[in-house]
């Protein structure tokens, strides 16, 4: 029983990528989104809870959270590849699809991480 | 890949270069040695810009204790230390230090220093305090080598050793001058996991036995062994729900367990707590889970199938009973202390936020988001669960401990962000398993395939052959396939693609590292640095002007109430006794100082009078804008003190009408009345810092004062460091204020000294205050 749970795989995978920013979502309950006045009065929502590294909105919890399985399941695939019973032209396509799955996974974070530290990797 | 007939030439080749590969075995060992050296000496270096930027100072608030603590023991011996009664702190209480620390890292430091010593090399304790947590990373990286190297393979290790020596997770803990527990406990961490997956593979009681000493280490070093003695036997309890037991996992976890549980009661703070408490239970109950199996197993060997299987199902039902039971009763009787407070917030995750608001106010013990993974992990937080993936896909007996250890601490690391630091590295370890595999397969065939660049034509030729010559013998279509790959393999663009990109990210992961350790983990927190728009550095070093102000000016056995934070550095930098400290062991205490600082003054004067205070240290950040002071902590004081005193204080009381909390003139009255208000802001409100705003603005919380002109009765302004961050106001004695002072100016004299109106010439005296009796009225009063 215990032996089937542990080599479930993707069950593992997800529980671990779950706890991700999700915790936080879970226990804290902050709002979803949060909003934020600009210089003619408006208000705006923002999704991002910016120089707050103790703090996020449920939606960036949930955001981040997807791209930091996007970038995993990018490696999967790549590893995927191996698989020998596979067409060159598939081959090459799976490549491609997780090569694009890392990359725009870290792009994101990255952007993330300007919206969240403006000046992050400056200075 | 080597199956075929056809390729058989390359594959001799192939074994030719390996062997010449091979043979120059030292060649490798060189290799390795190399890079676990660059890979210790790279953590190092990282860790040092504090030293760099600042000196060779200790950080924050807990080192300045274990600094006090090691050189008090160095000053005396290590058995005056174990017997050292601390009259300095938690007045009037005091502490006994020697029961109450884990001296694991005094006695490190202590011996250190005593090696060097006796090599006459001259170094002072401080020194050694300092560069302690780098010198140790380095030995983390080995160890996460050799951990690694069990679990998966060599190549792997040394990538693991590479993460973990520059990873932020955990140089957040160990830069110089970081002098905690820590900064040692996860060296002990990852050197008593190798040796217990080392004792599991090899079942040798010699492995166990280590394993057990090194774990007396971190017992003696810090509490987190309690992840130790309940993840080792959780290991042992999946591996024998799982049907892997076997006498080398009895061996290593019988002689480990007792060996660790005599070993870690010798820690006086520890003490009888692995047989009373609930947290160390598990081990407990999994030793006689290990024996029961184990007796089952041999009368198995005894008994026939049909007997054996109702004997299994009675045993394990008796002996699970049996030892739930025990456990249930002495709980119940109270030998066995239930959860503590802190562990039970892991579980229940809304405990602490109810029940001790001590623990919910350090912002440690906060749930982790998203861009604290990030920010300490970078992109090992997504190659993480590959990693854990792959191990599951080839599980064998160790890898089963590495993924208990990664579901556990991930879980653990999102309820609180402390424990970020037990998460980092496993996250190491199972990133270079996902690196090393990635690599692996994408290097290596571009190895082979370049090696066998002259014979490829050849083979193809081959191959082709052998579609026609159907007397050959014949392979599964898979294999073909299999054959096929490996011959042709991916181009080698898209192969040289993927490495080259992936390298890239291990390079942005460097340079992130090294941005993060740069700028968020090595400020000693003490001394502040800001930055001016041309690029000039402005050291701010109120702390310690004022610390030494202290030491300096105050009498030796005066009496500092601060909040606890600054406890550790008032008793460690200024000399002075403290009320309460980072040691948050007397909540009451706390909460007392806590009621003191959030009510009015009068109120305030009776509880300090009753501790004997004699200066109040409060922490101002509104002239530099700096937000870590008392004013933003204010809550937090408010609600221990409601904790224990909920008749006088209330914190809805501290809010304005919405319902917020500020400063300015929309402030309740209760909170600009209160003592920590009038301390942080007198004077403050004659104050201009420049001239876009008004006098008396609040630079951190972005508000005007509301109560600008403050007046204190009952204490007067000691000391205010230059850029104001730290206050110093002295209580007056009762005589003090009781007589207010007057100007020379308007001082009345009675004069007392009686001048007689009798002369020579005037002999009749008068009475002095004689009643002037009028006929027909009555006599005033006077």
């Amino acid at each position: 029983m215990v032996s089937s749970a542990l080599s479930n795989d993707r069950f593992l995978y997800s529980s671990v990528v779950i706890f991700y920013g999700i915790i936080y979502d879970v226990i804290v309950e902050p709002p979803s989104i949060g909003s934020t006045t600009d210089e003619r009065g408006h208000s705006r929502p923002v999704a991002f809870m910016p120089y707050r590294v103790n703090g996020q909105y449920i939606l960036e919890g949930l955001a981040s959270s997807f791209m930091f399985t996007l970038g995993g399941l990018g490696y999967v695939i790549l590893d995927q590849t191996q698989s020998t019973t596979m067409p060159k032209f598939n081959r090459l396509l799976l490549i491609f699809l997780g090569f694009i799955c890392i990359v725009i996974s870290f792009l994101t974070t990255w952007i993330f991480m300007r919206m969240k530290l403006p000046g992050y990797l400056q200075s | 890949m080597a199956t075929s007939v056809t390729a058989k030439p390359a594959s001799k080749s192939k074994t030719k270069s390996k062997a010449t590969l091979l043979n120059a075995l030292g060649y490798k060992s060189l290799l390795t040695f190399t890079i676990l050296a660059l890979a210790c000496i790279a953590g190092f270096a990282s860790r040092l810009f504090a030293v760099i930027r600042f000196e060779s100072i200790i950080h924050e608030f807990d080192p300045w204790f274990n600094y006090r603590a090691t050189a008090y023991m160095v000053q005396h011996n290590f058995y005056n230390f174990l017997n050292w009664f601390d009259d300095r702190a938690w007045y009037p209480l005091g502490r006994i230090v020697g029961g109450t620390v884990y001296p694991g890292l005094m006695i490190t430091s202590g011996s250190i220093h005593y090696i060097l010593h006796a090599l006459n090399i001259p170094v002072h304790i401080r020194d050694i305090c300092v560069f302690l947590a780098p010198v140790f990373s380095g030995l983390t990286a080995l160890a996460t080598y050799f951990l690694t190297k069990e679990l998966w393979s060599s190549g792997a290790g040394l990538m693991a050793a590479c993460f973990i020596a520059i990873v932020p997770g955990y140089i957040s803990r160990s830069v110089a001058g970081s002098y905690d527990n820590e900064g040692i406990a996860i060296f002990a961490l990852m050197f008593t996991y190798y040796l217990w997956v080392k004792s599991v593979k090899t079942g040798s009681v010699f492995w166990a036995t280590l394993t057990a000493l090194s774990y007396f280490y971190m017992v003696s070093a810090w509490g987190g062994y309690v992840f130790i003695i309940n993840l080792i036997p959780l290991h042992v309890f999946v591996l024998v729900l799982m049907g892997r037991f076997s006498n080398r996992i009895y061996t290593a976890y019988t002689t480990f367990f007792i060996l660790g549980l005599v070993l870690s009661m010798q820690i006086p703070f520890v003490g009888f707590q692995p047989v009373r408490t609930s947290e160390h239970m598990a081990s407990l109950g999994v030793f006689a889970l290990i024996n029961a199996v184990a007796i089952l197993r041999y009368l198995q060997s005894k008994l026939s199938s049909s007997e054996i299987k109702y004997v299994f199902t009675i045993g394990v039902l008796i002996a699970g009973a049996a030892v739930l039971g025990v456990v249930v009763l002495l709980t119940y009787a109270g030998v066995i202390a239930p959860w503590s407070g802190r562990f039970y917030s892991l579980w229940d995750t809304g405990y602490a936020k109810i029940h001790i608001p001590i623990i919910a106010s350090v912002s440690e013990h906060q749930p982790t988001t998203w861009f604290s993974f990030f920010f300490d992990l970078h992109i090992l937080v997504v190659t993480f669960p590959v990693g854990l993936w792959y191990t599951i896909k080839n599980i064998n007996d160790e890898r089963v401990f590495i993924i208990l250890y990664a579901v556990s601490a991930v879980y653990f690391a999102g309820v609180m962000v402390r424990l970020m630091l037990t998460l980092t590295p496993v996250v190491c370890v199972l990133s270079a398993v996902a690196f090393s595999r990635l690599l692996e397969f994408y290097l290596k065939e571009e190895e082979s395939s370049s090696k066998g660049g002259d014979s490829s034509d050849n083979d193809e030729n081959d191959e082709k052959g052998l579609y026609d010559k159907a007397g050959k013998l014949k392979k599964m279509k898979h294999e073909q396939q299999k054959e096929n790959e490996a011959e042709q393999g991916l181009g080698i663009n898209v192969r040289s693609f993927v490495v080259v990109a992936v390298m890239m990210m291990l390079m942005m992961f460097a340079v992130h590292c090294t941005w993060v350790t740069s700028n968020a983990y090595s400020s000693p927190s003490i001394v502040l640095a800001s930055y001016g728009q041309d690029g000039s550095r402005q050291i701010i070093d109120d702390f310690r002007e004022a610390y030494y102000w202290l030491w300096q000016n105050t009498r030796d056995d005066a009496r500092i109430m601060s909040w606890w934070d600054y406890g550790y550095q008032i008793a460690g930098m200024g000399n002075r006794t403290t009320l309460v400290d980072n040691n948050t062991w007397n909540n009451s205490h706390i909460a007392l100082v806590g009621k003191a600082m959030s009510s009015n003054e009068s109120e305030a004067y009776k509880i300090m009078t009753n501790l004997d205070v004699d200066y109040v240290l409060v922490i101002f950040g509104g002239v530099i804008g700096y937000s870590g002071d008392d004013i933003n902590k204010f809550l937090w004081m408010v609600r221990i003190a409601e904790g224990e005193h909920p008749k006088d204080i209330q914190e809805s009381n501290y809010f304005s009408e919405r319902g917020e909390f500020r400063v300015d003139s929309e402030a309740s009255q209760t909170m600009l009345n209160c003592l920590m208000y009038k301390l942080s802001y007198y004077r403050f409100g004659d104050m201009k810092l420049d001239f876009r705003n008004p006098a008396g603005f609040d630079r951190t919380r972005n508000a005007v004062i509301g109560q600008r002109s403050i007046d204190l009765t009952y204490l007067e302004e000691a000391y205010t460091s230059e850029h104001w961050l730290v206050r110093i106001y002295r209580v007056k004695k009762p005589h003090e204020f009781n007589r207010p002072k007057i100007e020379k100016g308007e001082r009345r004299f009675i004069n007392k000294s009686f001048v007689s109106k009798k002369t020579a010439k005037k002999k009749k005296g008068t009475i002095k205050n004689r009643p002037v009796v009028i006929r027909g009225q009555r006599p005033s009063d006077q």
